[in-house]
């Protein structure tokens, strides 16, 4: 079990050694134009001179923000909402056909409107990011409060639990696996909107970084954000999937 | 022991069904049933499948309101669940929350009850001892047998200190084993707490092992077919119970009760 669970992951990283290794052999014997393709040890090197002399570190925290608070935003009205709708049958009739004619909407979409009613500013990113994000929070939070076993209701009103207690101690818990992987969504989700957002409305961040580097022809600073990009995908991906292992140890320890 | 206190069983019944009816819609389940349950008495009640057996424990409990006619807990009328009628659900694995471990699904009663938390401690360790569970308290219900389910499921409706325990067929998925186990289990808790009971059950033998009476109920609409005292002497033992003439006796005369109401 854990040795193969090492075994994997050396592979994994084989294989990563190992399309690096590709990319510098293209890119030596110049099988794509440097302007195009640098070699993985420039783009490296643009990416420590990025952070060293550069204000790329600047970018990535400027990025690393938007993307929080808008999944923050998006993550507690989601939840709020979505335990509303998700609880009351009724509301739940209402709303779904609703629902389903906006998710399929995608976010992007959004930004001319966004801009025309906010204009450039933070505050138009922001509602773009938490308007993308909330719907997989939403969608999620809704089929876990619906999806409450019945029998944990009725065993909540035998034992006589208030209606707070009920919500926070039955159907919030119950409901955690859901929100948790909505929230995962929702947060890869605000990590792309963020950097189209600030492609379109040249807000300061990775994505800007990436598009003036692309405009004058900086191919090794281009692929350092988008390494950076990659990264930054990654490790939030990782923290939340660990933050997720933590609150439903429950379910790992089924026999 | 259990005495079987005849003058306080007359002076005041627990539960009193007085001319329940109880329709869905325009189906009715329950028609006209009247039924006094005595203090510390153990009611078994049996009946074709679909007859309303489910139905009849849950508007004792209070969780579905009768459509005509009361029903009178300690001679006050029923107007929902009440803490002091435990509820003791037939899926053990439905009725935990999987998120919590055996102690923390004792403890939900007692956070209901509002039991403060520096007691609740050696009050879920106490439970846990007398369902036979001492030192399992870290484990979750996925870690657990079908039978310490349903001892977590029974001690979590001990702490609310219960006056009735309405349990339907708690052992009906379990193994014989484990079955004979926890009737005997149970057995000594009633007879420790001196609680009423109201037991739903398909076992026939179940029935007549556990109960003071068995009622059978008749189908289309659910309504007694027969109260069957049962005056075993207790304590009752699996093997010897069993094997008197009079178990045998009461056995077939259910069994032919059944016979009949099923057709
Ligand atoms: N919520 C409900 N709505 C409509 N019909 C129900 C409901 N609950 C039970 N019934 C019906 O009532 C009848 C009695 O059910 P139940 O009390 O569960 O029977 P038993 O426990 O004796 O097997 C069945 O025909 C069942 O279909
Ligand atoms: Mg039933």
């Amino acid at each position: 079990m854990r040795l193969s669970r090492l075994g994997w992951l050396l592979a994994s990283f084989a294989v990563a050694a190992l399309l690096v290794w590709g990319w510098q052999l293209i890119a030596d014997y110049k099988l794509v134009s440097p302007v195009f393709l640098p070699g993985p040890d420039r783009a490296w090197g643009a990416l420590v001179k990025g952070f060293s002399t550069g204000d790329l570190g600047v970018k990535l925290l400027a990025t690393v923000e938007r993307m929080f608070w808008g999944w923050l935003i998006a993550s507690l009205i989601g939840i709020a909402l979505g335990a509303a709708i998700g609880t009351s049958p009724r509301l739940r009739a209402y709303l779904a056909p609703m629902l389903e004619f906006l998710r399929p909407l995608p976010a992007s979409a959004m930004i001319p409107v966004a801009i025309a009613v906010l204009g450039l500013s933070n505050g138009m990113v922001l509602a773009v990011i938490a308007f993308g994000a909330l719907w997989p929070v939403l969608l999620a939070t809704i089929h876990g409060f619906s999806a409450v076993e019945p029998r944990l209701y009725e065993v909540g009103r035998a034992l006589g639990l208030s209606r707070a207690s009920v919500i926070w101690k039955i159907a919030l818990p119950s409901a955690s696996p859901d929100i948790l992987a909505g929230m995962r969504l929702g947060l890869t989700v605000a990590l792309i909107l963020s950097v189209v957002c600030e492609m379109i409305a040249g807000r300061d961040g990775l994505g800007n970084w990436i598009l003036l580097a692309a405009r004058s022809f900086r191919a090794p600073d281009l692929y350092a954000g988008v390494i950076l990009l990659g990264v930054l995908g990654y490790v939030t991906a990782v923290a939340l999937a660990a933050l997720e292992a933590r609150l439903l140890v429950w379910r790992s320890r089924a026999r | 022991m259990r005495a079987p206190d005849t003058t306080v069983k007359a002076a005041a019944p627990v539960i009193a069904f007085d001319k329940i009816t109880l329709a869905f819609g325009a189906k009715t389940i329950i028609s006209d049933l009247s039924l006094e349950i005595g203090r510390g008495e153990i009611v078994c009640v049996i009946g074709p499948s679909g007859c309303g057996k489910t139905t009849a424990l849950r508007v004792a409990g209070g969780l579905i309101p009768p459509t005509k006619g009361t029903v009178r807990l300690l001679g006050e009328p029923m107007a929902g669940p009440r803490r002091d009628v435990a509820i003791v659900f037939q899926d053990y694995a439905k009725a935990l929350l999987p998120w919590r471990t055996a102690a923390g699904n004792i403890s939900l009663a007692l956070e209901a009850a509002g039991v403060a938390q520096s007691e609740r401690g050696d009050r879920i360790r106490d439970l846990l001892t007398k369902v036979g569970l001492a030192g399992h308290e870290d484990k979750y219900p996925t870690e657990m047998s079908g039978g310490m389910q349903q001892r977590i499921q029974i001690a979590r409706c001990l702490a609310q200190d219960p006056a009735v325990l309405l349990m339907d067929e708690p052992f009906g998925a379990l193994d014989a084993m484990t079955r004979q186990g926890l009737q005997d289990e149970m057995l000594a808790i009633v007879a420790e707490t001196g609680a009423t009971v109201f037991f739903v059950t398909h076992d026939l033998e179940e029935a007549v092992y556990l109960g003071d009476r068995v009622i059978g109920l008749l189908p289309h609409p659910g309504r007694i077919g027969i109260d069957q005292r049962i005056d075993l002497p207790r304590p009752r033992n699996q093997l010897e119970t069993r094997e008197t003439l009079e178990f045998l006796r009461l056995r077939r005369t259910l069994f032919d009760f059944i016979e009949k109401a099923e057709h």
